[in-house]
């Protein structure tokens, strides 16, 4: 029976290429957003004006401290009410952005917080802008602090994208519960979901650990 | 140049800087000395902008320091300033250290400004060191290379924050030297400094600050001789015995 079960699941993996597509672009697309967004927020939060540190720090507390598949909901199902009516893809994204966001904003601002004031002052000295203070001084020295976690950070992300098939997006977890319900061998298809998820973090745990080592030298 | 009028600081309850008036001339080699939390280090950090005031007014070269509408990047290219840690930027060689105002500040073009930090950089004796990093050089090397990075804005005013206290004694003579020479070249400069010997020898006055107030001002060697406050003796006669 399993055996039988085997040559219908290899039947399908074409299914559970697209799904493993699916997700590592709604990964891909989401990480660089967020990226993107959180370098911003976490450059705006080490700085010293009052409105934004707390603006973002109210910002980074809700996205952080809410469960991601309630996020997510909001997004799908209560962000229409208010006139934003999406399709899943894009509020897959959305909702990623916003949650992936906090977590990378909290990492950045914890690099750059890492970095003695006496550095941000010599460079103001010589008349650099914040700007550039930021740019050529603080953050080259900081992503030594931020890039393992970083990476880290990414593992985690790629994984959650996991929850965005609760919303319908066809991604490799929703190819898992489609499948299953068509062969019964529960196992055998989350192995498979599984495994395809390992492909895609493993590289990235094995660089963080990579940077990690490098870093700390 | 540098002119103090009724400057008052506080940080929380503490009064840092009271009633500060004082005028450093062109050219005049200022030094300041005082207990440790007397307020002298707060006392340079304001002249370029790095602490905020709540009252007073300090001018630099006609410029009012905390005034909003002073552009505080032309005020800071003219004031040069050396920490008491270094805080060169380990990520680069030393002569990027020196380099990267020059080029980002003064949009210096590249070879050009590599001409004049290299020309720094033998001016405090480390011609050799351009390529290094700093954590490749020793404390007294590296604070050589800060002052050499002060220098590389053409500034008129050095200000030194107890540039030997973080070095060892047997590099402290290297750093002083530097500052000796410069002191001869006619830039304005106001040390924080428990050197007595550099004092003796360049400075035009010694400025003497206890509880945020300025309490003696004299020639160094009037001072150092003869104090005219209890205070200034009592200190005097501490970092003598040592």
């Amino acid at each position: 029976m399993t055996t039988f079960y085997f040559g219908r699941l290899v039947e399908m993996f074409p299914f559970f290429l697209s799904g493993l597509w699916m997700t590592t672009k709604v990964a891909f697309i989401s990480l660089i957003v967020c990226t993107l967004i959180g370098f911003v927020l976490g450059m705006l939060r080490a700085n010293d004006t009052f409105f934004f540190k707390h603006l973002i720090g109210v910002y980074v507390a809700l996205a952080r401290g809410t469960p991601f598949v309630v996020q997510i909901f909001i997004v799908f199902f209560i962000f229409p009410e208010w006139g934003l009516q999406l399709e899943p893809f894009p509020a897959a994204l959305l909702a990623m952005a916003i949650m992936g966001s906090a977590f990378i904003c909290e990492i950045v601002a914890g690099g750059i917080a890492s970095i003695p004031k006496g550095q941000w002052e010599a460079a103001a000295s010589s008349g650099l802008t914040k700007v550039q203070q930021l740019r050529f001084v603080i953050i080259p020295q900081a992503l030594k602090v931020i890039l393992p976690p970083l990476v880290g950070q990414y593992v985690l992300l790629i994984k959650d994208t996991s929850v965005v098939s609760v919303i319908g997006v066809m991604d490799l977890t929703r190819v898992g519960w489609v499948t299953v319900m068509r062969i019964p061998e529960g196992l055998m298809v989350f192995a498979l979901v599984g495994l395809l998820y390992f492909a895609i973090s493993y590289p990235l745990i094995l660089l963080s650990n990579y940077l990690e080592r490098k870093m700390a030298r | 140049m540098i002119e103090f009028k009724g400057v008052n600081k506080w940080f929380d309850k503490l009064h840092v800087l009271n009633q500060i008036e004082l005028k450093v001339q062109k050219g005049e080699v200022l030094v300041v000395c005082g207990p440790s939390g007397s307020g002298k280090s707060t006392l340079i950090r304001c002249i370029n902008k790095l602490e905020p005031i709540q009252q007073g007014e300090i001018v630099v070269n006609g410029m009012s320091v905390h005034d909003s509408a002073t552009n505080l990047t032309k005020l800071r290219t003219e004031i040069g300033f050396v920490f008491q840690q270094f805080y060169l930027y380990p990520h680069m060689t030393a002569l990027q250290n020196i380099t990267l105002a020059p080029v980002n500040v003064k949009k210096i073009a590249k070879a050009e400004a590599e001409k004049i930090g290299r020309e720094k950089l033998d001016r405090v004796g480390l011609a050799e060191k351009a390529d290094a990093y700093p954590a490749q050089l020793s404390g007294g090397q590296q604070q050589r290379v800060a002052i050499a990075r002060g220098l590389a804005m053409s500034p008129e005013i050095m200000l030194f924050d107890e540039p030997t206290s973080a070095l060892d004694p047997e590099m402290i003579g290297e750093v002083l030297d530097v500052m000796v020479s410069l002191a001869s070249e006619g830039i304005t400069m106001c040390v924080v400094t428990h050197e007595m010997g550099f004092a003796k020898k360049v400075a035009d006055r010694v400025l003497f600050m206890d509880e945020g107030k300025i309490i003696e001002t004299g020639k160094p060697a009037d001072f150092f001789d003869h104090p005219q406050t209890e205070r200034a003796a009592d200190f005097i006669s501490k970092i003598l015995s040592h």
